[in-house]
């Protein structure tokens, strides 16, 4: 799967990488929302992990942008932050809506629950 | 009337603690995932440089944790202040090498940037070696979290100033300003990400440095030293130094 992670801290990104490469995944990471943007472009992600503390950027108006354009609406997306789902206030009909399947708590997620939350989704056809 | 102003102060003093202990709690998160995660992917692959990574984490996040009770202690007068005269070079080398391993596992270069005219000052050595320090940490992470492909540069600096000597670290970042600084010294230990123009942390490293400052008399500000922006703080020059 093509994968498109937006993590801000490089020796996580690296970790990440790392982990969900040697699992067979295609993996682009980004330090921020800006930049992914960029790229969606160039390479369709067939999933995209995103943590919500992000230089610059909120990473929840990046959902919103990401959702506001027409061909990346079904591009499904992982929340993997420091952000736990209890502290994110938005409800679970706006994560729908904005695409997002699944959040992980970063401290209570270990790698190998990482590759297995992403080996849940095919991509779709 | 004393009682009441020293009940203030430390009423004060109890509460910035309290929030720099919530924003160091807050950051502390980062390493230690760095730490768990590496661990994970250590049993499976070259191990060598994941436990360098460790090694790494580990080291950074208690020092954090050091400076973060010097700071304290400062703040709430529980150790003694003895000023002394002090040539920066030699701080500004210490912090260089205490950050060197962090910069190298972030893919930054830390620079120092000491002109000879800049006269010695009056200061408390450890917590300027601190609060420097505190400061180059965040700001690796801030220079390293830009959206650009060149390798990240930090520079520790010091230039003269007619009120004194300024110290303080710097990089090619954009988005810091007095006004930012100022509200997110209003937030910090409540906000997740207060300096949010510079980091995706909680940046204590910062609010560290500029409690120890604070104890030294002088304030950290936003500042230019030549085309680099950064935070700094301005010290008196020690003029026992200057008679020698």
């Amino acid at each position: 799967m093509q994968l498109l992670i937006i993590e801000p801290d490089g020796v996580l990104a690296s970790l990440y990488k790392r982990a969900l490469t040697s699992a067979g995944h295609q993996v682009n990471i980004y330090k921020g929302a800006q930049a992914a943007i960029e790229s969606i472009d160039k390479n369709k992600p067939d999933l995209i992990l995103v943590e919500l503390n992000l230089p610059m950027h909120n990473g929840v108006e990046f959902l919103y942008e990401l959702r506001s354009y027409p061909e990346w609406q079904y591009i499904p997306i992982i929340i993997h932050s420091f952000i736990g789902p209890e502290e994110l206030s938005i409800s679970e009909s706006v994560k729908q809506h904005l695409g997002v399947v699944s959040h992980l708590y970063k401290p209570q997620t270990s790698l190998a629950k990482l590759i297995d939350a992403v080996g849940d989704f095919v991509p779709v056809a | 009337m004393s009682e009441g102003n020293n009940s203030a102060r430390a009423g004060g003093a109890e509460n910035s603690g309290e929030r720099l202990f919530n924003a160091l709690a807050d950051y502390l998160r980062l390493p230690l995932v760095s730490i768990a995660r590496s661990a994970e992917l250590g049993k499976q692959e070259n191990a060598k440089q994941i436990l360098s990574s460790i090694e790494t984490s580990a080291a950074s996040a208690l020092r954090l944790i050091d400076d973060y009770l010097l700071a304290v202690k400062m703040n709430q007068g529980r150790l003694q202040l003895e000023l002394e005269p002090i040539v920066l070079s030699s701080i500004l080398y210490d912090s260089a090498h205490k950050l060197e391993k962090m910069a190298k596992a972030y893919n930054c270069v830390v620079k120092i940037d000491n002109p000879t005219r800049a006269q010695p000052i009056l200061g408390h050595r450890a917590s300027l070696l601190a609060a420097l320090t505190s400061l180059g940490h965040v700001f690796i992470e801030a220079a390293a979290q830009q959206d650009t492909k060149d390798k990240a540069e930090l520079t520790l600096a010091t230039h003269n100033s007619k009120a004194g000597v300024v110290a303080g670290v710097f990089a090619s970042l954009e988005g810091l300003s007095n006004q930012m600084f100022m509200q997110s010294k209003m937030l910090y230990g409540k906000a997740r990400v207060p300096l949010h123009n510079l980091t995706s942390d909680s940046g204590v490293g910062v609010f560290v440095a500029d409690t120890l400052f604070e104890a030294m008399s002088t304030r950290l500000r936003v500042a230019k030293h030549h085309n680099l922006n950064g935070l700094a703080a301005t010290m008196l020059p020690s003029q026992q130094m200057s008679l020698v």
